[in-house]
């Protein structure tokens, strides 16, 4: 870090990104000390907005096993608890996320506390397990599996994952959100019996607003950057995702801070002041980021890559107007289901039926004339790596895009191999530059 | 390797060999039994029962029975060590944790999947690294500062440990990283099965000092070896053919199911 | 049309041997096949409107080649299985297809194969994760969709009566093979767990009719007892993820073990759950293919909005039918088994092992990669637990 320090960075980070970074690192504490004082905690996934607003509402403090497992990860905590889930028979091709929480689970069963060399203070004892089949199924699979550590229920957060042509079909629409709806219409009457408390819910539709326009702002940043040069480079929306995806802390806290980083990209956009010096080649990343190599980022900005876009399932979801929806519960539903549906109109035009995590790579890349990508999957999550190569696959053929994959795991760090990368990299330099010319011959726009 | 135990109904063992399998012997079962009864001064006809065990279990067409190793090696340890709750026994090909209650094979652990936590590892770094597999345990005791293996395939390990040789790294370091590296990987298995005491290390490996010593680092207790750590399978294969032999006369029942030649394995006369 | 001509097991086999010739001849007379994956297609829909299910299964023999190029090699070695011959063309004689949110890994081959293969009927139903009422009306609801869609691909009405007619057509079929598991009560079973799985695999490659033919046939020809397996000291159970090839149960019965029961797909989870006949027939089939079948790729809770976590309750109510298949055919071991890769079930094994251990049914815990060379290490495995039990 320190040398780095020195050293004139490659990446032009943003000011406004730190305070919004520390957001979440105050987070594990905040809920360690909630819960001293016996304030209820859940332990949650990221679950699109659709139970955290609820739970913010019920007064319950969060944290986020996944993004602990993260933690853990750069902590170095992490094998313990990956032997302790291999010990105790869980299969060990399962997701490192979390094996690394059963690990956690068993010892903090052993101890009857939180261990003392956890991170950051650990995650507290749960009162609720809060699942959610979004995306990955193995998820609400492991909160279950966790019943063999902890006396907490779980519940589970239902979102359809509709086909692309069969979300269109008459009336898909309105019986998905009124699913949604019922289904989140339970889940409070369950907290409420839970907590012994009844939902306050102007409160509720306070919050829900709050994320909602967070994600909006946030939604706009990220369409500035598909200005020349981009403003604003992938380390920056890895740094402050967390704040609208979990979301973290007070609400009204981050819309102020995703407000100044919204003027500060503005500001870049208007002064063509992009992330890296020279914008050579645009490119975008899927999924998550080699958290502990971050550093290769800053090696491949020296070489002019400027990540422009990455990470479909970390972003909100395209704008729709909820203003008039007065039920809060079918806000989240809509906003939520937008997310997950907002690319399938141009996924069923393009006859791609993978509307979600592949589809919205193809649209990203036109969108922000990406010249390549680099695609990370992960040895233990196949939900970021079961697309992946259909995504290599139409880039490719339908737009003439080029892309690299480097292999890496969520919590086993050393899989990621960094000088491999950096030599594919180059190789990969030649083929941007190759299909550049044939984007061009095949009247591509960029 | 090929092992072959004659072993009396006073349990004393008349017949000892332990051999390096291979290709060819894999089919000559046979001529190993033909030594060993040598050795015993027998004849094949005065054997009541023979048993077969380990990989090779299928090549024997002269067995009586085919039993796994898991199971004779449990029984072999308990004859050694009638205290025994886990025995590890780690060979060439294969680590194994069992677990042991009143005298008998609970539970089971193993791994054959992987050459890491078996001692091909151990084979194929020593040739790396030039020196004879017998040499490593008394080399590694040595060491003041063990180097840390990260790598847990055998193929990176060879890789990393050569890395290691380059920077300088004293021998007796590096080699004493290579047993905790197994050492750890085998414990991380057999704490599947919760370790309690007595402990009892066998196979192969088991003949190497520094191994043992990590192991026991590894589990944190005490580690019990038997004097001959390659045998005990045989020795369980043995002991539990005489306890059927034993069982069958009682109840007035012969052992032999069909008439049996010491003859090669072939395609036909496999066990299966 | 020689192979009609053979009769039950010898039958079996052939079909066994040769899955699709069956469907081709049926196209050949005009019929169209609709193939499926996985057990959430709710099958009597196609059937009422005369089209011929067809289940998409993997091929443990075929290396997989082109699957390679479209999905990555660490997930479900079956599904990738399953595409890999849909590349190759070996389900090209299908006029359509129909999938389901089965497991996650399912779901995107569901699109990945119509993104590549391009079927001239494809349906996805987005089978929810949990069995709660509100998900029970978002499957009947899309249903209803299906239904529209089958009927404009076939240009027939997909009626309530027919409808009524196919459940109690596969009810039919679903006693039938009961009563061949019955047949699995006695010891020795009179018929081997390979065996019944090669019937199941027959099963699920001709018309629902034509099965329950086979069926009676089969049964009377096992209920004679001539070639049953012999008398062994282990009657196992085995439980996980699909197994559509005889391989695995072959080399435990070469043990000292009979297979007497299964949970597994291309078995007793695809069969025993009947459907029951509802005034709005939709609603029988919603619970049936939502509630009824138990793959653990469904989130159940004991309790519906417990707000109390008891762990011992919440495994009796997620495995307790396991107990009660144990109990009714004398299951005195388990053979946990489970594709490498495979999380939905994956997740399950220890939380079964502790269901089994607390009820005091001895179990195992085996991982393979779906391929006959991978079995056996397994082997020794198996023999090494059945010497434990026994």
């Amino acid at each position: 870090m320190m040398s780095n320090e020195k050293k004139k960075r490659a990446i032009n980070r943003l000011k406004t990104m730190y305070p919004l970074r520390n957001l979440i690192d105050e987070m594990y504490q905040r809920g360690v000390e909630a819960s001293k004082i016996g304030k209820p905690t859940a332990w949650s996934m990221v679950n699109w907005w659709e139970a955290d607003p609820i739970l913010k509402a019920m007064d319950i403090e969060i944290v986020y096993p996944e993004n602990y497992g993260a933690v853990c990860a750069a902590f170095g905590a992490a094998p313990a608890y990956l032997d302790r889930s291999d010990s105790d028979g869980f299969p060990t091709h399962m997701c490192g996320y979390a094996r690394n929480c059963i690990g956690y689970a068993a010892r903090m069963k052993d101890l009857g506390e939180i261990p003392p060399e956890a991170p950051m203070g650990g995650m507290a004892k749960p009162i609720l397990l809060l699942a959610s089949g979004s995306l990955c199924d193995a998820r609400y699979k492991w909160f279950q599996a966790l019943g063999r550590y902890l006396d907490a229920p779980v519940w589970t957060v239902e979102i359809p994952h509709p086909g692309v042509e069969e979300s269109f079909r008459e009336g898909a629409y309105e019986s998905a959100i009124n699913f949604m709806v019922k289904e989140l219409g339970e889940f409070v009457t369950f907290l409420e019996r839970l907590l012994a408390k009844k939902m306050d819910w102007d409160k509720l539709a306070e919050i829900t607003d709050d994320i909602i326009k967070i994600n909006r702002l946030w939604y706009e940043i990220n369409e500035l950057r598909k200005a020349r040069p981009c403003p604003m480079h992938s380390r920056d929306f890895w740094s402050c995702m967390n704040a609208s995806l979990y979301p973290a802390g007070d609400p009204k806290e981050s819309l102020k801070l995703y407000q100044d980083m919204y003027q500060e990209v503005k500001d870049r956009v208007e002064n063509k002041i992009g992330a890296v010096a020279e914008e050579k080649y645009r490119l975008a990343f899927a999924e998550l980021p080699p958290w502990h190599d971050l550093k290769i980022f800053d090696e491949l900005a020296e070489r002019g890559w400027n990540f422009v876009i990455e990470s479909w399932a970390y972003h909100p979801p395209k704008p729709i107007d909820t203003s008039q929806v007065s039920n809060p519960l079918e806000r989240i539903a809509k906003e939520t289901y937008q997310w997950f549906t907002g690319s399938f109109k141009g996924a069923l035009k393009a006859k791609e039926y993978m509307g979600y995590f592949a589809y919205p790579y193809l649209e990203y890349a036109r969108d922000y004339q990406c010249d390549g990508a680099l695609l990370h999957p992960l040895l233990t999550c196949r939900t970021a790596t079961n697309h992946l190569m259909l995504v290599q696959d139409r880039l490719l053929n339908k737009l003439k895009i080029p892309s690299l994959v480097a292999e890496g795991d969520i919590v086993d760090l050393k899989l990621f191999d960094h000088a491999d990368t950096m030599r594919k990299a180059e190789t990969l330099e030649e083929m941007m530059d190759h299909y550049r010319g044939v984007r061009r011959e095949e009247g591509l726009e960029w | 390797m090929t092992k072959v135990v004659i072993m009396g109904r006073d349990e004393k063992i008349c017949a000892r060999i332990v051999g390096p399998t291979g290709a060819e012997h894999r089919r000559l079962a046979n001529k190993v039994m033909e030594e060993a009864l040598e050795q015993a001064n027998l004849s094949f006809n005065e054997i009541s029962c023979v048993i077969a065990t380990g990989y090779g279990r299928i090549n024997v067409p002269f067995a009586d029975r085919q039993i796994t190793e898991l199971t004779c090696h449990a029984r072999g340890v308990v004859s050694l060590f009638p205290k025994v709750r886990i025995a590890i026994d780690i060979g060439g090909q294969d680590a194994k944790g069992l677990k042991i209650s009143n005298g008998k094979l609970i539970d089971f652990v193993m791994n054959d999947r992987c050459a890491a936590g078996t001692g091909r590892f151990l084979e194929v770094i020593a040739a790396a690294l030039g020196l004879k597999l017998e040499e490593l345990g008394e080399i590694s005791l040595k060491s003041t500062n063990r180097v840390k293996i990260s790598s847990t395939c055998t193929v990176f390990a060879q890789q990393e440990v050569i890395q290691r040789i380059s920077e300088g790294i004293p021998l007796e370091d590096i080699v004493a990283g290579l047993h905790d590296a197994i050492a750890s990987r085998v414990a991380k298995m057999v704490k599947r099965l919760k370790i309690e005491p007595d402990v009892v290390f066998t196979g192969g490996v088991a003949k190497n000092a520094g191994v043992v010593h990590a192991l026991k680092e590894n589990i944190g207790g005490e580690i019990l070896v038997p004097d001959e750590p390659l045998l005990t399978g045989a020795i369980g294969a043995a002991i539990l053919g005489k306890e059927l032999t034993l069982k069958a006369v009682a109840k007035g029942e012969t052992i032999q199911r069909k008439e049996r030649r010491l003859e090669e394995a072939t395609f036909f006369n496999r066990g299966n | 049309m020689t192979e009609k001509e053979r009769k039950g097991l010898d039958r079996v086999r052939e079909i066994y041997q040769d899955r699709a010739h069956r469907a081709k001849e049926l196209k050949a007379e005009g019929k169209q096949v609709m193939g499926y994956l996985c057990l959430y297609p709710v099958l009597e829909m196609l059937t009422a409107v005369d089209l011929a299910p067809y289940r998409i299964l993997g091929d443990m023999e075929e290396p997989i080649t082109k699957a390679d190029a479209c999905l990555p090699t660490v997930v479900c070695p079956f599904i990738r299985s399953a595409l890999d011959l849909g590349l190759k063309g070996k389900y090209d004689f299908l006029d359509g297809v129909v999938m389901a949110h089965i497991c996650d890994v399912g779901e995107k081959t569901s699109h990945i194969w119509r993104t590549y293969l391009n079927p001239s009927y494809f349906y996805f139903i987005d089978t929810p994760h949990t069995v709660h009422k509100a998900a029970q009306q978002q499957l009947k609801e899309q249903l209803k969709d299906f239904k529209k869609t089958l009927e404009s691909f076939t240009g027939r009405e997909l009626s309530l009566d027919k409808l009524k007619q196919a459940i109690k057509t596969y009810n039919r079929q679903r006693a039938l093979v009961r009563e061949l598991y019955d047949l699995r009560k006695p010891d020795p079973p009179l018929i081997s767990g390979a065996e019944t799985l090669q019937v199941m695999v027959a099963l699920m490659s001709i018309p629902v009719d034509e099965g329950i033919d086979l069926l009676r046939q089969v049964i009377s020809e096992v209920k004679e007892g001539k070639n049953g397996p012999p008398k062994k000291p282990a009657r196992l159970l085995v439980w996980g993820s699909i197994i559509d090839n005889t391989a695995l149960i072959r080399m435990i019965e070469e043990l000292e073990a009979n297979v007497v029961i299964d949970d597994t797909c291309v078995g007793s989870r695809a069969y025993f759950p009947n459907v029951e006949l509802t005034d709005d027939p939709l609603d029988g089939l919603v619970y049936r293919y939502l509630v009824g079948l138990k793959c653990p790729r469904t989130f159940r809770e004991s309790v519906f909005g417990e707000t109390k976590k008891d762990y011992i309750k919440d495994l009796e109510s997620r495995f307790g039918y396991i107990k009660d298949y144990a109990k009714e055919w004398n299951v005195n071991g388990v053979i946990l088994q489970s594709v490498r890769y495979c999380d939905i079930h994956g997740y399950e094994v220890p939380g079964l092992r502790d269901y089994l251990d607390h009820i005091g049914l001895p179990n195992i815990y085996l991982e393979h990669d779906y391929s006959e060379a991978a079995l056996a290490p397994l082997r020794t495995r198996a023999q090494a637990f059945l010497e434990v039990i026994g």
